[in-house]
C-alpha cells in the first residue's frame, strides 16, 4: 500500500463517518419532538430530572438501560409500579427493602422532590424507545392479557377484578389507573396465596400502603382473584 | 532522556499510579456490595452510587494523567525542541489533582452533577477546561514552534484536541432525558473508540518506533490506516447506543453496522504490531516492556474487539443492554486498551528518565504484577459476563424480576471480588511499588 493510499483511507473514513453522524443527529433532532412527547416535557418534568440528578440515582440504577447496574431499570417504573409504590419507595426504603439483600438509602426527600420525580419518571415512560426493555414491555403485557381476556369465558377471579374496581387503582392489559402496580407486574413476582392474604390485609405485609383491605370476601373469593392474577403471567420464555 | 521537560512527566506518572490503586480499592468495595448485604445505616451514609462515581472518576483521571504525561515524554523528542512552558505543565498538573480530590471529596458530601461517569459538578468542569486549554496551548505551540511535524505528532494532537472539545457536550444541563443521553455518549463513546484511541495509538507509534527501530515512514503509514478505520467505524458507530434511548429507528441499522466492523481496526493494530515486531532491527528487550505492549495490543481486541462485538447488534443488545453483559466489556475493554497503555508507556518511560543505560531495568518483580493483575481483571471479567448471561436470561428472556434474577449473580460477584482483591489488587500494588522504586538493571 503507498503513502498515497493510506492518507486517502484516513480522510475519506474519517469524513464519511462525521458526516453520517452530524447528519443523522440533524435528523434525529426533528424527530425527537414526537420520540420524546416534548409537549409533556414540563416545568414539573424538568424539576423532577434535577431532582434525580441531585441525589445520584443514576449511580445505582439505569434509566433507559445507561447507568449503573446495581438496582432496577427505571425506564417503565411509572407503568409497572404505579404512583403509591414509587412514592412508598422513596419515602421509606428502609422498611420497604427491610428484607431485602440490597438496600435503598434514606435520602429524606421533599414532598415537592417526590411529586416532582413522579412527573419525570411518568414522562420517562411514555418515551417511545422501541419497546425497550424487554421485560417491562407494556405492548407486551397488553397484548396477552388482551388476548386471554378476549379467548377465555370471564372467569370469577376476573369478575371480582371488575367487580371490586380494582382497576380503578390498577392497571391491567390496556385497561385502569397507574396508581398502585400492574396487575401482571404482580403476577411475575407473587403467587396466589400471598396474594389472597394481601388482599385480606395490605397494611399487614406492606406497612403504609395506600390500599384498602378486601377482608369483605372470603378467603376463596381472594383465592380466585389471586389465580386469575397468576394467570396474567407473560414471559417465562414465551411470548 | 534527552530533554530536560521531559521529566514533567514522571509527577503525572507518580499520581496516576496511585489513583490506579485507589480506584480498585473502590472497585472492591463496589464487587462486595453485590455479595454481601450492606446495612441500611452505613447504604444511608456512603450509598453505592458515591462508591460507584469515586471508581470510575479515578479511572478517568488516573488515565487521562497517564496519557498527559506519555504526551510530555514524548513531544521534545518528537518535536527536537523543548516544552515551550514546562512550569505551565506542573500548575496544570496542580489544577486537575486539585480538581480530583475536590470531586472525590464532594461526592462523599452528596456534591454531584448526578450522571454518570460525568458526575463532577460544573464549578470544577470550568477548572477542568482550563487545565485543558493550558495543556493544548503547551503542547500544540511547542508543536508549531518546532515546525517538525510527523503523523504521530499531528494525530496526537489532533486525538487530544478532539478529546477537549467532546468534554464540553456532557457540562450543559439538558431538559430532555433522551437527548442529555444522546450527547453523552459524544463524550464517553467518542473518547474511548475515537479521541482516546487517536491518542493512543499515536503514543503507541512513537513507542514501536524507538523499540524497534523500524523506519519511520512505514509505522505512520499503517498509523494512517488504522485511524482512518478506528475513526470510520467508532463516529457513526456511536448509534450501537442509540437504539434504545428514544431515538429514530434507523440507527438500529446504522449502529449495528458500522459498530459491527469495530474490531476490524483492533485487528489491523494486532497484525501491525506483529509485523513491526518481525521487522524489528532491535533486540526485544526489556522483556517485560515488550510483555505489557503485546498484552495491551492482544486484550485490547479481546476486551473491545471480541467482548464488544458479543453485544452490539440490536437483536442480541435487545437483550442485554444495560446488564452485567456491559459490565464485562466495559473492564475488559477499558483494561485491555488504556490500563495495559498506560503502564506500558510508564515502563518504557520512566527508566529512560531516570537514565538508565538502554532503558534496562531489573523486570523479575515487575512479572508477578503484571501476570496477576491481567489475569485477575480476566477472571473478573468472565465472572462478570456469566452473571451478565444469567441476568439476561432471567430477567429479559423470562421476565423475572430483577431482584430475584440477582440472587444467582451473587455468587458470581464473589468470584468477581475474589479475583479483585487476591490478584488486581495484590497485582497493582506491586505494580505500582515496582515502578515508583525502578532499578537499572544489572550492567
Amino acid at each position: 500500500m503507498s503513502d498515497k493510499v493510506a492518507k486517502w483511507i484516513f480522510w475519506a473514513g474519517t469524513i464519511i463517518s462525521v458526516l453520517v453522524l452530524l447528519v443523522l443527529t440533524i435528523d434525529s433532532h426533528k424527530q425527537f419532538n414526537y420520540l420524546t412527547n416534548v409537549d409533556k416535557l414540563d416545568a414539573r418534568v424538568i424539576a423532577g430530572k434535577k431532582t434525580f440528578e441531585k441525589h445520584n440515582c443514576n449511580d445505582c440504577h439505569t434509566i433507559l438501560g445507561f447507568g449503573s447496574y446495581y438496582a432496577p431499570d427505571l425506564t417503565r417504573a411509572y407503568t409497572r409500579l404505579g404512583e403509591d409504590s414509587i412514592q412508598r419507595r422513596l419515602k421509606h426504603p428502609e422498611s420497604v427493602f427491610s428484607d431485602s439483600f440490597r438496600k435503598m438509602p434514606q435520602q429524606n426527600l421533599a414532598g415537592q422532590e417526590i411529586a416532582d420525580l413522579l412527573a419525570f419518571f411518568r414522562w420517562v415512560s411514555e418515551i417511545r424507545n422501541n419497546d425497550w426493555p424487554p421485560q417491562h414491555s407494556e405492548t407486551r403485557w397488553k397484548r396477552s392479557t388482551d388476548k386471554m381476556l378476549a379467548s377465555a369465558a370471564i372467569s370469577p377471579g376476573a369478575a371480582l377484578v371488575l367487580q371490586e374496581n380494582c382497576l380503578d387503582c390498577h392497571t391491567l392489559g390496556s385497561r385502569g389507573v397507574a396508581k398502585g402496580q400492574r396487575l401482571e407486574w404482580i403476577a411475575q413476582s407473587r403467587d396466589a396465596l400471598w396474594m389472597a392474604d394481601f388482599l385480606k390485609n395490605p397494611e399487614a405485609i406492606a406497612p403504609g400502603v395506600d390500599m384498602p383491605a378486601y377482608d369483605h370476601l372470603s378467603k376463596e373469593q381472594r383465592l380466585k382473584i389471586a389465580e386469575f392474577i397468576v394467570s396474567l403471567k407473560t414471559h417465562r420464555g414465551e411470548d | 532522556m534527552e530533554y530536560r521537560s521531559q521529566r514533567i512527566a514522571y509527577s503525572y506518572f507518580v499520581i496516576a499510579l496511585l489513583l490506579f490503586g485507589l480506584q480498585v480499592v473502590t472497585g472492591l468495595w463496589l464487587s462486595l456490595s453485590y455479595f454481601i448485604t450492606i446495612p441500611q445505616a452505613i447504604v444511608d451514609a456512603f450509598p453505592f452510587s458515591t462508591a460507584r462515581a469515586m471508581h470510575t472518576n479515578l479511572l478517568v483521571l488516573w488515565l487521562l494523567l497517564g496519557f498527559m504525561g506519555a504526551t510530555f515524554f514524548m513531544i521534545p523528542e518528537e518535536t527536537k525542541r523543548e516544552l515551550l512552558w514546562p512550569k505551565l505543565a506542573v500548575v496544570q498538573l496542580i489544577l486537575l489533582v486539585g480538581t480530583g480530590v475536590a470531586a472525590l471529596v464532594g461526592f462523599l458530601f452528596g456534591w454531584t452533577q448526578g450522571k454518570p461517569l460525568l458526575e463532577i459538578p460544573r464549578p470544577l468542569d470550568v477548572v477542568i477546561v482550563v487545565a485543558a486549554l493550558m495543556f493544548l496551548f503547551n503542547v500544540g505551540l511547542t508543536m508549531f514552534k518546532a515546525k517538525r511535524w510527523t503523523v504521530t505528532q499531528g494525530s496526537l494532537l489532533a486525538g487530544l484536541t478532539f478529546l477537549s472539545v467532546l468534554y464540553l457536550f456532557g457540562i450543559p444541563f439538558y431538559k430532555n432525558l433522551t437527548v442529555d443521553w444522546y450527547y453523552w455518549w459524544w463524550v464517553i463513546h467518542l473518547w474511548v473508540e475515537g479521541a482516546w484511541e487517536l491518542v493512543v495509538a499515536a503514543l503507541t507509534a512513537f513507542m514501536l518506533i524507538k523499540l524497534t527501530g523500524v523506519e519511520r515512514k512505514v509505522v505512520e503509514k499503517w498509523l494512517y490506516v488504522e485511524l482512518g478505520l478506528f475513526l470510520f467505524t467508532g463516529i457513526a458507530g456511536t448509534g450501537h447506543h442509540y437504539y434504545w434511548l428514544g431515538a429514530p429507528k434507523y440507527w438500529l441499522w446504522v449502529g449495528g453496522i458500522f459498530s459491527a466492523l469495530e474490531p476490524v481496526p483492533i485487528l489491523l493494530m494486532v497484525f501491525d504490531t506483529y509485523r513491526h515486531m518481525k521487522e524489528s532491527k532491535l533486540p526485544f528487550v526489556p522483556k517485560l516492556t515488550w510483555t505489557y505492549l503485546v498484552a495491551n495490543v492482544v486484550l485490547h481486541f479481546v476486551g473491545a474487539g471480541l467482548f464488544g462485538f458479543a453485544h452490539t447488534l440490536p437483536m442480541i443488545n435487545y437483550y442485554t443492554h444495560g446488564s452485567q453483559v456491559t459490565v464485562a466489556h466495559g473492564h475488559l475493554s477499558f483494561f485491555g486498551a488504556y490500563v495495559l497503555f498506560n503502564l506500558t508507556f510508564f515502563y518504557f518511560a520512566i527508566p529512560r528518565l531516570k537514565g538508565f543505560p538502554d532503558g534496562q531495568y531489573k523486570e523479575k518483580r515487575g512479572y508477578w504484577g503484571f501476570w496477576l493483575t491481567s489475569l485477575g481483571v480476566l477472571g473478573m471479567s468472565l465472572a462478570f459476563a456469566v452473571a451478565g448471561v444469567l441476568q439476561t436470561y432471567l430477567e429479559r428472556v423470562q421476565g423475572q424480576p430483577y431482584m430475584i434474577a440477582q440472587k444467582p449473580i451473587r455468587f458470581w460477584m464473589l468470584i468477581v471480588f475474589a479475583h479483585g482483591i487476591l490478584m488486581v489488587l495484590t497485582g497493582a500494588v506491586i505494580i505500582i511499588s515496582h515502578l515508583l522504586t525502578l532499578k537499572p538493571a544489572k550492567a
